[in-house]
């Protein structure tokens, strides 16, 4: 009789946290979801298979995944984040051990069923380690600099480890992710400070380490129009499909250069172009925006959150997202150099399309889970656990 | 579930989270600064500079002459500009010639690495590595980071579909410069307009030109031709729907194409003697100059013999026939008979007229020179009457055809699309009525005559063979024939002009040998039209035959089998 009460009263919770899913923000998600779809269709000249299908499939995995996650109980997440941090870090050296004795550069670990991308498991695992990490200290700890050896340690280890892939982009993403994570946490802000100075120094004592053609990509990047011949590829290359577009582009599957073939990357990295060829201006912006509404739920469910833990999820995951979307429109647009990352569930591949979906859930989890309390122990109070399943 | 006590939000903690908010606020403030940046770089992209930019940035990075695109009277794309990316080594900065001509040979198919290195070696300052690669190929090239390579933006001009009707569209050279078809006759308006100008539209529908070349291939290859052409020309406007010359080539890769006669095109460019065609031509003059009717008859009994030469009939009756049956046996000896009624002189001024002795008047710069006898006696009046003598290209052909069975107005030819309602200018060759009698002939020969082939049932065709002999070695060669057929569709109120051509046929098991016109130009044509009539929005035809056709039966003998 009472395991049955029982029963039922752990349905009646699932039921209220799948009513108190974030349904408008489903809908955004949905909606570039659908752009992304649309776009992959465009660029493979009407052959649904061969891109969106493939695409659509991988969503539907994804969205599961997400829906799931999110009503999983924050507090298992509080508990499986440093062993997911794990696996990822064991999953990163395994990667590059087995490039080292294949001798070329890796970034896939294939475990015979499925292959796995650990710099994907990364960009989620970090976010929920620091977090943790965060959660457990008082704000005084935080400002004390000795408790900054340890997230240091948590972001350098995998940022080198990327690098050395080398994976420029998804290293960008790790680090400014926690930096991001850290800032919120409440590390002193002359740390960051200190932090720019030396990165700037170190950037400009690079530069001259660089070969005369690599500084020249530098230069071609502050002044394409400078290089007619041809460094400035991208740039100009982004700067006309771009522009051809005007403001309202040249219809569905009617912009020349993607239909045709001659856009590189035009599928991944490069989406955001044959979108603005096709749709133009109003194209570009309806995208920009519903990226930007995304975000922005993204932080008023971190401002929402009632504990640190999900709090600082919430504006990791959001700060991750945030980053995705701007290096690659930035690098489209060339405001910044070339650098290898997605447009967010845009862009076709599984990896990344999963990793981000994964990341909503857990934003997601920390919005139906955002009344609920959490000790700086991981465990929750009784009465103020909110809807707990 | 456990009871622990937890700290509340008061003191620290609320510190904690206080701090915490006040900080994400402030990030949040950087991503909206950051997302401003996008979209005002987006304003400037898009809105602002646009256009601007993308002409300036395609003048500063090319030499090479951009071009409008051409497309179809449906707006289907078949020219267009394309960045293309060729890959280049500025040698002096090249660290490691071994090296670096390894590398680039291992991701570059068909650049060989002692190629190159020699290359490198050869003192010159700047070489290119390959032309025109691949985005792969570029992405690969990228990915080495070899310094001294680096790569050249270039425009290339991209045909999508290939050889459908490369002698229409042509071809442009590496600098852009139309070397063939309308791309070099409009060579300058295409590069004045430039890539994001008016395109150039033509007359010409994919769809046509397709199921056009399509049947000619198929024709070409069951007869095993040297080659073949077509045309599908409206009578109203003269704008030419679908013309197709085969060999062709395609033009996205002109280093295949330049200085090979095969490619001739052979509607507009090559001239040739049309052999039975032509009766059409002397018919109508024959009619319109009242030097015969229906009623007529002349004598074609025995050959005619003018000095050395012997004209023959390829069906002789042996017998005096009326003038339907001239035109319905293609007897040459009666259409002889009717053109030396008509004269020498009048026969002149008549084709003249039909410009027969110049070239076409059309938006290609491959128009051929007819072959005009230089001195027009008797003999010449008599052999040009059944299309020998005189050589004249495809398209001068249809024109013709389009005049005599049409309107009787001449109208110029164009490759250009034309807007609705238009009404090309003209010249009067024959009266309506006489146009109307040469749409009961053709619809005769369709019925009765040498083109029973060309029946396509309910599209209600009309039109004529010929089958000529090539001139060559002193004389005609037996074996090598022009054989062709010149269609009118629907003959009633005819909208349409076709011509099928196929450039020495071979005769097959299912033709019983025969490489005649009767049984290779007439079943291609019937196949063409009974594909291109739905598309032209051609209705299937209630009537059973053209009203003159139906009177002049009374004139035609049933014919007595032995």
């Amino acid at each position: 009789m009472a395991d049955a009460r029982a029963a039922r009263n752990r349905y009646r919770l699932l039921i209220s946290k799948v009513m108190d899913l974030h349904g408008s923000m489903m809908i955004v998600l949905l909606c570039i979801a659908g752009i992304g779809f649309a776009m992959l269709y465009s660029v493979s000249s009407g052959d649904f298979g061969k891109l969106a299908g493939r695409q659509m499939i991988v969503f539907a995995i994804g969205f599961t995944c997400m829906v799931t996650i999110a009503l999983v109980h924050v507090r298992w997440w509080w508990k499986l984040s440093y062993a997911i941090y794990g696996v990822g870090l064991v999953m990163l050296m395994a990667v590059e051990i087995i490039g080292d004795i294949g001798g070329g550069a890796q970034r896939w670990l294939d475990l015979g069923f499925v292959r796995l991308q650990p710099s994907e498991i990364m960009k989620i695992g970090l976010v929920m380690a620091l977090a943790r990490y965060y959660h457990g200290l008082t704000l005084d700890e935080v400002k004390n600099l000795k408790t900054l050896i340890k997230p240091a340690l948590l972001i350098g280890l995998p940022s080198v480890l990327v690098l050395r892939q080398p994976d420029l982009g998804t290293m960008l993403l790790i680090a400014a992710g926690g930096a991001t994570l850290l800032f919120v946490a409440g590390v002193p802000r002359k740390v960051f400070l200190v932090g720019a100075v030396v990165g700037v120094l170190g950037a400009v004592a690079g530069f001259y380490q660089l070969h005369d053609y690599q500084r020249d990509r530098v230069f071609t990047f502050l002044d394409p129009d400078s290089d007619p011949l041809g460094t400035g590829y991208h740039i100009q290359q982004s700067k006309i499909a771009l522009g051809s577009g005007g403001v309202s582009g040249k219809g569905f599957m009617q912009g020349t250069q993607s239909h045709l073939d001659f856009l590189p990357e035009k599928q991944t990295d490069f989406i955001f172009t044959a979108l603005a060829e096709e749709f133009g201006f109003v194209g570009g912006v309806t995208l920009v925006t519903l990226y930007a509404v995304l975000i922005g739920y993204g932080f008023l469910i971190a401002l929402s959150a009632r504990n640190h833990f999900a709090r600082l999820m919430a504006v990791g995951v959001t700060t991750t997202f945030f980053l995705y979307v701007f290096i690659n429109i930035a690098m489209v647009m060339g405001l910044i150099p070339v650098v290898g990352v997605p447009l967010p569930l845009v862009s076709f591949g599984g990896s990344a399309m999963m990793t981000l979906l994964i990341g909503m859930g857990l934003l997601m989890n920390v919005y139906v889970h955002r009344n609920v309390v959490l000790s700086r122990q991981g465990t929750v109070p009784l009465g103020r656990q909110g809807t707990v399943l | 579930m456990r009871h622990i006590t937890t700290i509340e939000f008061d003191g620290v903690g609320k510190r904690a989270v206080d701090n915490a908010r006040g900080r994400v606020r402030v990030a949040m403030a950087v991503f909206a600064l950051a997302f401003a940046a996008i979209s005002l770089r987006l304003i400037d992209l898009g809105l602002l500079s646009g256009e601007a930019t993308d002409k300036r940035v395609i003048a500063a990075a090319l030499d090479v002459a951009p071009r409008a695109d051409i497309v179809d009277r449906n707006g289907v794309l078949l020219a267009t500009d394309l960045t293309a990316i060729s890959v280049y080594a500025q040698i002096p900065r090249v660290l490691n010639a071994h090296d670096s001509a390894l590398k680039l040979a291992g991701v570059l198919p068909g650049v060989s690495s002692e190629v190159l290195e020699r290359k490198f070696a050869s003192g010159s300052k700047f070489i290119w590595v390959k032309r025109k690669v691949t985005p792969a190929e570029y992405d690969a090239v990228n990915r080495l980071g070899l310094p001294g390579v680096g790569f050249q933006r270039e425009v290339e001009r991209v045909y999508p579909h290939g050889n459908l009707a490369a002698h229409m569209i042509g071809y442009t050279n590496v600098d852009g410069r139309g070397l063939a078809g309308v791309e070099r006759f409009f060579d300058e308006q295409l590069r004045k307009e430039g890539p994001r100008g008016e395109p150039l539209h033509l007359a010409l529908d994919v769809r046509v030109q397709h199921a056009l070349r399509n049947e000619i291939a198929s024709a070409v290859e069951e007869f095993t031709a040297i080659g073949g052409a077509g045309l599908v020309l409206d009578i109203h406007t003269g704008e030419i729907i679908a013309m197709v010359s085969l060999p062709d080539f395609n033009p996205n890769e002109p280093g295949t194409i330049a200085n090979n006669p095969e490619l001739i095109n052979r509607m507009s460019h090559a001239v040739f003697e049309w052999g039975s065609t032509f009766k059409t031509f002397t018919m109508a003059m024959a009619l319109d100059e009242g030097k015969a009717g229906f009623r007529d008859s002349f004598d074609a009994t025995n050959p005619i013999r003018i000095s050395r030469f012997t004209i023959n009939d390829d069906h002789p009756k042996h017998r005096w026939l009326t003038v339907p049956e001239i035109f319905m046996y293609s007897s040459n000896i009666g259409t002889v008979k009717m053109a030396l009624q008509v004269g020498t002189e009048n026969q002149k001024a008549f084709l003249g007229k039909l410009g027969f002795f110049e070239r076409p008047h059309v938006e290609l710069k491959e128009r051929g020179a007819p072959l005009v006898p230089a001195e027009w006696k008797e003999i010449n009046t008599m052999t040009i009457a059944f299309g020998h003598g005189l050589s004249i290209t495809g398209l001068q052909l249809a024109a013709g055809y389009a005049a005599v069975a049409g309107d009787g107005m001449l109208h110029p030819v164009t490759v250009l699309k034309k807007p609705v309602g238009y009404k090309p200018e003209g010249e009067r060759i024959v009266s309506q009525e006489t146009a109307y009698k040469i749409q009961g002939l053709l619809r005769l020969v369709v019925e009765k005559g040498t083109g029973r082939q060309a029946d396509a049932p309910s599209y209600l065709v009309g039109g004529k063979t010929g089958t000529a002999e090539k001139a060559g070695g002193g004389g005609y060669r037996k074996k090598s024939l022009v054989s062709s057929f010149v269609s009118v569709f629907p003959v009633i109120n005819p909208r349409y002009v076709t011509v099928v051509m196929i450039d020495e046929p071979h005769g097959t098991k299912k033709t019983y040998g025969f490489a005649t016109a009767g049984w290779t130009a007439a079943p291609t044509t019937k196949r063409v039209i009974e594909r291109i009539a739905p598309m032209l929005g051609v209705p299937p035809s209630d009537v059973p035959t053209h009203p003159v056709t139906h009177d002049m039966m009374q004139f035609i003998q049933p014919e007595v089998r032995s």
